[in-house]
This record gives structure tokens, sequence and C-alpha cells, in this order.
């Protein structure tokens, strides 16, 4: 029994000193950063069901962290980069980001992934005044609170990512329209948004809703969801997707022999090499798609875009970097700036440029208003014989043909 | 009205699926008075195996129950000698063991597979018979098939076998199956077993479409509320439940308003009225009584 008093009481010491051990250690780091560095904390969704774009989001992150800091760095300081991991999870990513600013004394953040995780986070940043660009975090319920720290770092928020596609569909002669359209959506803060917007255009230019139901996060059966559409003789589709469901529902219609004369997918169809594998690459011909990265796009509106794609491509060995990674890449893009304009790590001043200044990113020139909500358009993009091809803008379009009706499954 | 049949042929499809993943649950509880609620997560499992080796091999899920459901009834097995054996005759002891373990499977599949959607993709994947306009995709066909075929063996080695009468009698009385020299032990390690292996077999016909570690919460609603509906413990209770089960997902979902959103509720409405209207459910016998005469 004393034996063991005596080894709990070395187990207690032993806990004791590294403790005092890491706080010296911490206190040491954070000195260091004052001194040379910037430091920038993040929290990503590194595990849990957000972890794909979360850990896509660190790539980017990263790759944007070495690039600076092989030319010089910002402000002619090294950037440290201080990611934590939020497990998808909406009271870990507040303690996250409270931590970074209060004990890891971060000197500038960065957003996370997902309208869902954002929500919270930007509000420990705006109680902080903070700037806090998002590369995800289109929902409208972002900019409802009318945050002056808050910056979505994408072309448009969700109700105005299919603009280009709405914009296209009444380009066509009403005899060439969809005559009805249905709108499966997943429950989801970014795919309702995205697809109320279109809806409410289409419906606007006479074209009829046959079918519009939302489903849960959780939906694996796609069957019955296809037979709906099927049978409401809706001859278009405009889908709320991620990646999961938006293949399960294509997969449902082949099996069910429903071929729409046009098909908009939300999310899905931007996994290029996934999507093709998952409904088969002849499926894909004719699938339309908002986007917000082409990695082709290159010159001053794309400032480092080409730099990024293949430093992306040696440091992780894939063909193409993901839209989420570009999407990080270019939200710490919009913090440089704002950082390098402003010429110093006040906070106040960078919202205020933010505001009234258009930042140049590898997804192209972006500007805001002031609930921080973008003001430019998605591109519109489209599977065309086993590739993917931007239709619009015309000064980022890799093709001037549009397929369409989009021709039957095999 | 072809649209009406349409949806109820899908539901009846789905419910010859439910009907042999129910299976195990309803024997299990009928010969042991064990609820297991890892019935769900071991059926997941079952699933993650098929498509392990199908991504493997390339192998067809069909042929790949000839695989997991030795494996599965072999971890039954082990799962009962190890944990099930010290709960059995206690449900409530058994629902808090076995909720416990299917955390840990659903922690293991993620840990190892992520959280990630998978399903397994054949050759017929994208094919249907049609019947006037009257759609069948071939993988529900064939999975419904063969559950049927699994049921059908299943209900002749509990009716015609040593084994079959060994359980039946443990079910029905005990002692009386002790004195007549049946180790009752054994048996009940069998019949947990078996009852796992259905979800091997099982999990390789639900891989056809998408699952994910907690797919199991579904599933095992969904089972637990085909069991009560058709009366715990009857094989051929859980069979008709299963369908009813089937056709009232695939009606809610199409004919009430906002219906993709109900279909998950389903299950517990159903234990809901059940439970208030026939707590014995629709076969309405004596549940340890009904197993013995399936």
């Amino acid at each position: 029994m004393r034996r063991a008093r005596w080894a709990l009481g070395l187990a207690l010491l032993a806990a004791a000193l590294i403790a005092v051990g890491q706080v010296s250690a911490t206190t040491k780091a954070s000195g260091a950063a004052q001194a040379g560095t910037i430091k920038i904390g993040i929290s990503l969704p590194l595990t849990g069901r957000f972890s794909e774009p979360g850990t896509d989001a660190m790539k980017g992150y990263k790759i944007w962290a070495s690039l600076v800091n092989k030319s010089g760095g910002l402000l002619k300081k090294k950037i440290v980069l201080d990611i934590k991991d939020d497990a998808s999870d909406q009271a870990t990513i507040v303690s996250d980001y409270n931590r970074l600013i209060s004990e890891d004394h971060v000197d500038l953040l960065l957003g996370t992934f997902s309208s869902f995780l954002n929500l919270p986070a930007s509000s420990v940043a705006e109680k902080n005044r903070m700037v806090f660009v998002a590369p995800a975090g289109g929902s409208p319920a972002l900019f409802a609170r009318h945050y002056h720290y808050y910056f979505f770092s994408q072309q448009a928020t969700a109700p105005h990512q299919g603009d280009l596609f709405s914009a296209w569909v009444k380009s066509l002669k009403p005899g060439k329209r969809p005559q009805s359209i249905a709108y499966p959506t997943l429950n989801d803060p970014f795919t309702q948004p995205v697809i109320e917007g279109i809806r409410a255009k289409m419906e606007a230019l006479g074209i009829k809703t046959a079918f519009s139901k939302v489903y849960p996060t959780d939906t694996t059966d796609f069957d019955t969801i296809a037979q709906q559409i099927k049978s409401s003789g809706a001859d278009a589709v405009v889908h709320g997707a991620t990646f999961q469901d938006g293949v399960g529902l294509i997969r449902s219609m082949i099996k069910l022999g429903y071929n729409p004369r046009l098909m908009f997918q939300t999310t899905a169809p931007t996994e290029a090499a996934d999507y093709a594998k998952a409904i088969g690459l002849q499926n894909t011909n004719g699938v339309m798609y908002a986007v917000s990265y082409a990695s082709k796009a290159k010159g001053k509106r794309f400032p480092m875009n080409q730099q990024f794609v293949k430093a992306y491509k040696k440091a992780y060995n894939a063909p193409i970097p993901t839209e989420d990674a570009a999407d990080a890449f270019a939200a710490a893009q919009v913090l440089q700036a704002a950082v390098t304009k402003v010429g110093k790590l006040d906070q106040d001043k960078m919202a205020n440029w933010l505001h009234s200044h258009v930042a140049h990113t590898i997804l192209g020139p972006l500007s805001w208003d002031s609930d921080g909500a973008p003001r430019e358009a998605f591109f519109l993009a489209q599977w065309q014989r086993g590739k993917p091809q931007i239709l619009a803008p015309r000064y980022i379009a890799t093709t001037k043909k549009v397929i369409y009706p989009k021709p039957a499954w095999h | 009205m072809t649209d009406f049949i349409q949806v109820l042929v899908l539901g009846l499809l789905a419910g010859g699926l439910y009907a042999l993943a129910a299976s195990g649950l309803t024997l299990v509880f009928g010969v042991m008075n064990v609820i297991n609620v890892a019935h769900g997560a071991l059926l997941v499992l079952g699933a993650y195996l098929t498509w392990l080796f199908w991504r493997r091999t390339g192998a067809d899920p069909l042929l790949l129950i000839l695989v997991t459901t030795p494996v599965m009834f072999a971890l039954g097995w082990v799962g009962y000698k190890l944990f099930v054996q010290r709960v059995r005759g206690a449900p409530a002891m058994s629902v808090l063991l076995t909720f416990s373990l299917a955390l840990v499977i659903q922690g293991i599949l993620g840990e190892i597979w992520s959280n990630d959607f998978r399903t397994v993709i054949t050759s017929y994947s994208n094919h249907s018979f049609t019947i006037g306009s009257i759609v069948l995709p071939k993988e529900r066909v064939f999975a419904c098939a063969i559950a049927i075929v699994i049921l059908g063996l299943l209900w002749l080695m509990l009716t015609r076998t040593w084994l079959g009468r060994a359980i039946r009698a443990s079910a029905e009385n005990p002692q009386g199956a002790a004195l007549i020299g049946i180790e009752l032990g054994s048996v009940a390690a069998l019949t947990f077993a078996i009852g796992v292996a259905t979800t091997g077999a099982g999990g390789s016909l639900i891989s056809f479409s998408s699952f994910f570690p907690s797919t199991h919460y579904l599933w095992i609603s969904r089972l637990l509320g085909i069991i009560v509906l058709g009366g715990m413990g009857s094989l051929s209770g859980a069979f008709v439940g299963a369908l009813l089960m089937g056709v009232a997902e695939a009606m809610v979902a199409k004919y009430v308003p906002n219906g993709l959103a109900w279909v998950t509720a389903v299950p517990y409405m159903v234990i809901f009225v059940v439970l208030l209207v026939r707590p014995r459910g629709i076969f309405g016998a004596w549940t340890r009584e009904d197993v013995a005469t399936v």
C-alpha cells in the first residue's frame, strides 16, 4: 500500500514537471512568434464527417504558407500555421478558436470548412474583432448577422451559385428550354439555398416545378427518389447534392431508365476522378455544375494559380488540386492581400480594406459587401466527353460548345 | 395506378431484404431473451467485409455471401463466449451490453475505413428488369430472392434438423430441454452465432446501397420496428413485418408531404403504434412459444 502511494506521488510529480515544461515551451514559442514570425490560427475538420474537405483545405493552406515563405514571407516575416482539429464538431471549434486567440496568441486567423462550422467559429473571431476569411461558408445564415470581420472567399453566396446556369437556361429560346424541372435537395445549409436560388429564377421564366423534395443527410435509398422524379414527368433535374447522394441519385436514375434532357448538380461533379469512377465516365457527359476553381486558369486575373498547381502536384502527387484545397489557398491570399495593403497587422484596417477593395486570388478577383458576402459569380461547367469544361464566364471558358440535350445514360 | 404498383414493388423488394436482416435479431431474442442492439452494427460490418473482399478480388457480392456468412458466424460464436453469455436471459442488461458493442464496432469501422459512404458496384448495378411499365432494379431483385432462399433454409434448419429442434426446445422449455440432454449453453452459443451469421449474408446484400459506420442506427431502429410489429421472437412474424415495413417506408416517401424526411421516422412510429394497440405484434403469440412453432 505504501509502495502504491509512493508510486502515485511520483506519477503526480512527473505529470506536474511535464506540465511545467509544456507551459515553458509554449511561452517560448509564443515569444519567438512575436519576434520574427507571423502565426496564423486555424481549426479544421481533419476528422469526422467533414474530414475530406478539411484535409484538402489544410493542404491548400500549407502550400500557400510554403510559397509565401519561399518568396520572403508576409511583411518580411515567416508564416507559421497553428492548425487544430475540431473533429467536425461545433463545440470543439469554438473552443479551438478561443484557445488559438487567448492561449496560442496567434496574430491572424483563417476560416474552416462548411457553413455548419464557420457559423460558430466566426462568432468567436467577431467577438475578438479579428478578420476571419472563410474558404467555405456561403449559407445566407452567415451574412444575416451583419458581421464586420467575416469574409467568404469564394465568388458568390449559396443563393447565387447557380446564377450563370440560370442565365444560360434563360438564353435558350423558350421552345428549347426544359418544360418542367425536378429539384431533389439534400437537407444541408449549403445545397438548399443554391437550389432555391435557381428554382426562383426558373419559375420566373415560366418553367414548371414538377418535383421539389428535401431528403435527409443519412438517405441511402435513392431508387425511391428517382422513381418519384420519373413519375413527376420532369424533363430536367436540378439536384442540390454533395458527393455521395449526387452519385447515388444518378445511379438510381440510370437503373430506373429515367433520362432527363438537362442535369445540373451541386458539388458532386467537381470531384472529378471519383465522380467519373462512381457513375461511369460515359454517364458524366452533359452534366452541368457550378464550380469556384479552374486549375487551368492563368494570367493576372488568377495570380499564383500555376505555382499553386505545380506545388500541389509535387507535394501530394495528384494530377490537379481539389477545389477545396484551392478555396483554402484563395482564402489565405485574401488575408495576405489585406495584410500587405494595410502594411501591418491592424485587424480593423484590414477589415475596412477588404470591404472597399478587390482581392486577386487563384479563384479570380473577389470583392465583398458590408456583410462579407462576395459579389462575383461561380463558373458554369459541364462534363464533355470525359473531361470537365468551363462554359462561362467567357474570360475563363474552355469551350464554346454546350452539350444539350444531355445524351441518354449508358 | 402504375405509380402505386411501382412504389409497392420497390417496397416489397426492400422488405424481402429487411426480413433476412431481421431474422437473426428475432431468433436470438426468441431463444435467449437477448435484445441484440449490435445487430445493426454487425450488419454494417458484414457490408464492409463484402466491400473489402469485392475491392480486393472483384468478386460478386452475391457470391461473397459464402465468405461473409461463416466469418460472421465465427465472430458471433466468439462474441457470445466473451460477452453475451453473461447477460443471457436478462433483456435490460443485454441492451446495455450490446449497445456498447455497437458503439465499439462503429468506432472501429470509422477508424479503419473513415466515415465515407461506401457502395459495391457490379455489372448489373445500373440495370433493371421491366414488366410493362414497372421497373425492377436487378440488384434489388437478386438481393430479395437470395434473402428469401436463405430464410427458407433457416426455416428448414429450425424445423427439420436436430439442431433446430434443440433450439426450439431450449426456447420453449429450457429445463425440459436440459433434462433430455440438450446442452443449453452450446445451443445458446450456436443460436447467437447463427443469428450473427445472418448479418454476414444480409451485409453482403445491403452492400449494393450506400453505407457508412453510423448507418447501423438506421438499421437497428428499422429491425426493432420489424420484430415488434411481427411479434418479438417470431421468424414468420419478422418476415411479414419486414414486408410491411418496406412498403410503409416506400409509401411514406411517395405519398406523405415532405415524406422523404419522414422515412427514417417510420420504424419509431410503428413501434409506438404496435405497443399501444397490440403489444405482442401482429402474430400475437407469446414470444418464446412463438419461436417453437415457426
